[in-house]
């Protein structure tokens, strides 16, 4: 690993081979064939890595493409990006729209936009602001939910779980931002199952709520919900049957 | 293959005093094998079980491990990704009955004897010392070779999860008055099945020597702890049985 790694720009419109670079930039028009390691990738305008990404930065504005899996410290995405594979990173920042065709992990996660990923995503800190669509589990030490189109994830697991609809935001600049974007719909979250130690809901539509300290806000159609310290429920929310254990 | 007792997720959470925020927590620092979250449809809707025993035993684990050890390192720990690096002194592994000067001479150095020897050693110590009764020093070898093939590409892992086993397998083959017979060893999941003309000498179920290693014998012997970690801690998800056969 004592060799020099080269830095490399694209602008306008090129080609450039996989392998270990120090910075990557791309400015126009540009494609990666194979894996890329890099230190930095930045992309703006359009860019593609056809295999595997490591990265130490990765910074994409416009519109990016990747193959396969990307691994990076911080990766921040505004514009377009697409995975097809899963997404490793320390710091995931994405606005605009984002899709995940694998699992997300990340220590801070934060969308603001359409996120759609087909696996679970992992976080301690998960942060969403527009609409999202997660086909697997949502699991995160802390997760806050503003409203803002269209949310839908099979579970969510974790420690606090907060799902705030617009108003309570006034959000309404951020709805519309993500019916611009194609999160659109009504700004609700469904789930099948919310388990956590602390959970408040607003516009929620789920199977199962189990929590500690359960407060089911307006809008809230809930199944079933089980808890064990508190449940408060609110005069314009729904729930099928409540269970103490 | 028998049931496993299962356990619903409320009730592990109840009976080990434990929180859904740590319960996911674990679960993402791979600290619960994903693969030990059973769904099932119940009556009262989607169900999550886990393998009672497993699941009891590790939460007891990171419980008593966690004050001392920040998670991320707790995880390379349990996974035993980390335990290649820990040592396991001999003095344990007397007790066990796994110590045999002829096995410990074909596996580790001399100097081993004075500093222990690694997880992996003591596990391949584990593995041969079931075989000594039934198998011939060539075949101990070949069994030791077997493993020794995988030992890189994460066969402790797969051991942990999965119902690895090895087979030490014999088979005549006789004709024109003279007769042979060829040893083999594979490496296989539960319930591999071989030709009727082999004779299974002896079958190793892996799983219970490397619990045994992990939980027994290493906990406060954590001394030589180096660098060289990977990240992440998570099963690496291959499978596969894996053969070796010689002729002799």
């Amino acid at each position: 690993m004592s060799e020099e790694r080269k830095s490399v720009s694209i602008s306008g419109s090129g080609k450039l081979g996989g392998g270990e670079y120090a910075r990557v930039s791309i400015s126009g028009s540009g494609r990666i064939d194979g894996d890329l390691v890099a230190e930095e990738l930045r992309i703006s305008g359009s860019g593609k890595v056809s295999g595997r990404t490591e990265a130490g930065q990765i910074a994409v504005s416009g519109s990016a493409g990747f193959g396969d899996a990307v691994v990076a410290e911080e990766m921040r995405v505004s514009g377009s990006t697409r995975v097809a594979g899963s997404v490793e990173a320390k710091e995931l920042t994405c606005s605009g729209s984002f899709r995940a065709e694998g699992d997300v992990s990340a220590e801070y996660l934060k969308s603001s936009g359409g996120m759609r990923v087909t696996g679970d995503v992992e976080s301690d800190i998960f942060k969403a602001s527009g609409g999202f669509e997660i086909d697997g589990l949502l699991s995160a030490d802390k997760v806050e939910i503003h409203l803002g189109g269209r949310c839908s994830v099979r579970e969510i697991g974790g420690e606090k779980i907060h799902v705030l609809r617009p108003s309570s935001l006034g959000g309404a600049f951020l709805l519309g931002l993500a019916k611009i974007l194609g999160g659109g719909g009504p700004a609700e979250l469904r789930a099948t199952q919310i388990e956590g130690d602390e959970i408040h809901l607003e516009n929620t539509i789920a199977d199962i709520v189990r929590g500690k300290k359960v407060g089911i806000g307006p809008g809230c159609k809930i199944g079933t919900v089980e808890y064990a310290d508190s449940l408060d429920v609110d005069d314009d929310a729904s729930v099928g049957k409540e269970l103490k254990v | 293959m028998d049931e496993e007792l299962l356990i619903s997720k409320k009730d592990v959470l109840e009976k080990m005093g434990i929180s859904y925020g740590q319960l996911y927590r674990w679960k993402r620092k791979g600290l619960i094998p994903e693969a030990w979250f059973v769904r099932r449809s119940t009556f009262t809707g989607q169900e999550t079980f886990f393998p009672q025993d497993k699941i009891l035993e590790r939460i007891a684990r990171i419980k008593e491990m966690k004050d001392e050890h920040p998670l991320d390192d707790l995880a390379q720990m349990i996974t035993t990704r980390v335990n290649a690096h820990l040592r396991v002194a001999m003095t344990k592994l007397q007790r066990a009955g796994w110590l045999d000067d002829a096995l410990l001479r074909a596996c580790c150095t001399d100097k081993a004897a004075a500093e222990g020897v690694s997880v992996w050693q003591a596990f391949v110590l584990g593995v041969l010392s079931r075989l000594r009764r039934a198998a011939r020093d060539e075949e101990i070898d070949l069994v030791r070779r077997t493993l020794e093939r995988e030992q890189g590409k994460g066969l402790l892992d797969r051991v942990s999860e999965n119902g690895v086993r090895i087979y030490l397998l014999r088979k005549c083959v006789s004709g024109g008055g003279i007769s042979a017979q060829i040893s083999a060893a594979a490496l296989a999941e539960e319930g591999a099945v071989f030709d009727p003309e082999i004779e299974v000498v002896e079958t190793v179920d892996l799983s219970p020597i490397l619990h045994r290693i992990q939980l027994e014998l290493d906990p406060d012997e954590r001394t030589a702890r180096d660098s060289g970690r990977t990240t992440g801690g998570n099963d690496d998800g291959r499978k596969g049985p894996e053969d070796e056969e010689v002729a002799r």
